[in-house]
């Protein structure tokens, strides 16, 4: 940042203004958190380590990924944090307790959180209210049908062993001795998919420019109501995947949590260089502001460090990143 | 008007899914039953009501009381088998019950609300599991000049006013922690004689606030340290402040021959305690772990299967886990030795004894404070009569 500014003019913009910087720089942060923690901690260095950070990335990454387009939007999505232990609830319920095959419960569980995400969209676009608010509500809603779906209990997805448990064989695999994060393997493949959707296809560059000129976007004839629920059908569809992820790596889910998870997500969504007030983002770079984060939720508590501190630390960070989204948007002004 | 049609529609249909979706087969399965139904669940017919109904059950015969029981949350499996425990006894004594609570053990509000409307119902009787010790106050003295008599479990109410509260079932938390303690050291006792350097025992908890909690915590290390100090060992506590500075003697961790290293994450969930339990199981020199909830203790197995340290056999090497709580995948990994063992409760018992204390004040009787017990189980007395009741899922 300080950088950027002590600069001459010319180079200030260049550094800011080109496509995929912050990406860079989100990228050497995550390599210099994960240096950091390695000198500083010899158990954080350990293969063991990166399984389980990889393993509790699963379900933000994947919620980051979808929460991006109504970011970009210039909008937000707060229900895929609630939503995405409603759907894991209503999923395993059916497996669980009324004995539906593992695929069929994960299919309702997406599909509820492509009709959540339909929800949204239509009270944002149709209904026009502010998606603050509109994610808001669904946020409670969820919430609550969480419980219901499950009668008020917490659910365990089959566990690994037993029957109908293959599923978590998709994110971690065990060849020989060794387990691998194959679970990355298709958030990487999702952030290429998805990656391609936003800059390649109607529904991603329309998305865009709703989010940087709605009016003018409305004026140039595009049915604007229809991509921007489309933005919102993505997240929550990326929720209903999110949340298959994190019943495949806990064990247990229970109704009445997941409050603060689409925090996590959108808070790397901005880190990873997703404009705060919409038009600009990029899925990689979500991707990699996820990993800032988990790198901080893992690594804080290896050097020792108690609750409350890890909490503020992250917060700064996302000051921090905000904060260069503003000073990016005021060089380009200013140029 | 024709976008309203469309959000009433879709909203319907989301309900609708829902509904189809987990109503079709869910009458087989009706063993856990449903949150704020009326007790007449055909479950409760033999089960662990052996402690149970003793004299009370023939008393109540022709009562036909109505009572309003109100659980902490519906959170975890240990409420389900509470809520079982009050429908079973419904059942039994021929009283209606029922049941209510907020979504989370946090939304203290929302259950001083519900006691509130509990009231307002003029039941025979009122059940309690107070989220917050202080939040019920008031209400309760609105009981009390009602003429509603309250019974509190799981968690008491120590400054409720005079005669409000007529009973309190509650397990004694601080003792739990101790069971915990007493069988992990026996465990372990070999090893920590043997030991040349320092050797590390882990203890996880969700929260450093509530008065469960805490006390299972410090129960826990105050009778490790005991032990230890009767074999002439030295002991210190480190981690976080509030378990350091409350624990009878927090010691001093440069000369111990065993250090208690106590882990409180930033907030409640599986993952953040799996995270601050991979920090100690990776330590070289960890022998033992305890985690004080069924949330802590799956965050201990859920960084254990990245790690795979976990076993039972001390002398080998593995660390010995010792949980609380039970529920599907901590009684899994019991039963495979991946755990070494945990406390339960007796939610079961806790929730008759609250039916029938209930339908003793209404009958007129006297009652007094009923302390229930942890019990400790491993894979060797999981399936005894005596424990397997308490095992929910």
């Amino acid at each position: 940042m300080s950088k950027g500014v002590n600069a001459p003019a010319e180079k200030k913009t260049s550094i800011f203004s080109k496509p995929g910087s912050q990406k860079i720089i989100v990228l050497l942060v995550v390599v210099v958190l994960f240096v950091f923690f390695s000198v500083l901690s010899p158990n954080f260095r350990k293969y063991t380590t990166v399984l389980s950070i990889m393993d509790y990335s699963y379900y933000i990454a994947l919620m980051a990924i979808g929460v991006t387009f109504p970011l970009i939007t210039g909008g937000v999505d707060l229900s895929i944090g609630t939503g995405l232990i409603c759907y894991s609830l209503a999923g395993g319920y059916l497996i669980v307790h009324c004995g539906w095959p593992t695929w069929a419960g994960m299919l309702v569980a997406v599909l509820f959180g492509v009709l959540i995400g339909t929800l949204n969209g239509v009270l944002v676009s149709v209904m026009n209210l502010p998606p603050f608010l509109a994610t808001l509500c669904t946020c409670m809603i969820t919430r609550g049908l969480g419980s219901i779906c499950s009668k008020g209990f917490g659910i365990s997805w089959p566990t690994s062993g037993a029957e109908g448990s293959w599923f978590r064989n998709v994110f971690k695999i065990t060849i020989g001795d060794t387990k691998y994060p194959l679970g990355f393997l298709w958030v990487l493949l999702l952030v290429a998919i998805m990656a391609f959707v936003l800059n390649h296809t109607k529904i991603g560059r329309y998305t865009i420019a709703i989010g940087s000129n709605k009016e003018a976007t409305i004026l140039s004839g595009i049915n604007v109501k229809f991509y921007h629920i489309m933005a919102y059908v993505i997240s929550g569809f990326f929720a209903g995947l999110a949340s298959i992820a994190y019943s495949a790596v806990f064990s247990t889910v229970q109704p009445g949590t997941g409050a603060g998870f689409e925090l996590e997500a959108i808070g790397g969504a901005i880190i990873g260089g997703v404009s705060a007030s919409g038009g600009a983002g990029s899925i990689g770079g979500s991707l990699l502001g996820v990993f800032v984060i988990c790198l901080l939720k893992t690594g804080l508590p290896y050097i020792g460090l108690q609750a409350n501190w890890q909490q503020i630390i992250t917060g700064m960070v996302l000051i921090g990143a905000v904060m260069v989204d503003i000073l990016k948007k005021k060089k380009t002004a200013t140029v | 008007m024709k976008k309203k049609v469309l959000a009433v529609v879709m909203s319907a249909a989301m309900i609708a899914t829902l509904l189809v979706g987990c109503g079709g087969k869910s009458e087989e399965t009706t063993t856990t039953p449903a949150a704020d139904d009326t007790a007449s669940t055909d479950a409760a017919d033999d089960t662990a009501s052996t402690d149970a109904a003793d004299d009370t059950a023939t008393d109540a015969a022709g009562g036909n009381y109505k009572f309003e029981i109100i659980v902490k949350s519906y959170q975890s499996s240990y409420w389900q088998a509470a809520v079982t425990g009050v429908n079973q006894a419904a059942a039994e004594l021929g009283v209606t019950v029922s049941c209510t609570g907020p979504n989370a053990e946090s939304d203290i509000a929302d259950q001083v609300n519900m006691l509130n409307s509990a009231i307002n119902n003029a039941p025979d009787g009122i059940g309690l599991a107070a989220c917050d010790q202080d939040a019920c106050l008031d209400a309760l003295q609105t009981a009390m000049n009602n003429g509603i008599p309250v019974v509190c479990f799981d968690s008491g109410i120590p400054k409720a006013p005079a005669g409000s509260v007529y009973s309190t079932i509650a397990t004694d938390n601080y003792g739990a922690g101790a069971t915990a303690a007493d069988n992990l050291y026996a465990a372990l006792k070999d090893v920590i004689a043997n030991a040349t350097a320092p050797v590390r025992v882990g203890e996880v908890n969700q929260e450093a606030t509530s008065e469960s909690i805490t006390s299972r915590g410090l129960g826990f290390i105050d009778k490790f340290i005991e032990l230890a100090t009767a074999d002439g060992k030295t002991v210190a506590v480190i981690g976080n402040e509030y378990y350091v500075n409350n624990c009878k003697d927090a010691g001093d961790e440069a000369s111990a021959d065993i250090i208690i290293e106590v882990a409180v994450p930033a907030q409640t969930t599986v993952e953040l305690c799996a995270t601050e339990a991979s920090v100690i199981l990776n330590k070289a020199d960890t022998i033992g772990m305890f985690g004080s909830n069924q949330v802590a203790a799956e965050g201990i197995l859920t960084a254990n299967g990245n790690l795979g340290v976990l076993g039972s056999d001390a002398a080998a090497g593995d660390i010995l886990a010792a949980g609380f709580d039970a529920g599907s995948v901590i009684k899994g990994a019991i039963k495979d030795g991946t755990m070494f063992g945990a406390v339960t409760q007796s939610p079961l018992a806790m929730g008759i004894k609250t039916v029938e204390t209930l339908t003793a004040i209404a009958n007129g009787e006297t009652v007094s404070d009923i302390p229930t017990d942890g019990y400790w189980y491993d894979s060797t007395n999981m399936e005894d009569a005596s424990i397997a009741p308490n095992l929910y899922d």
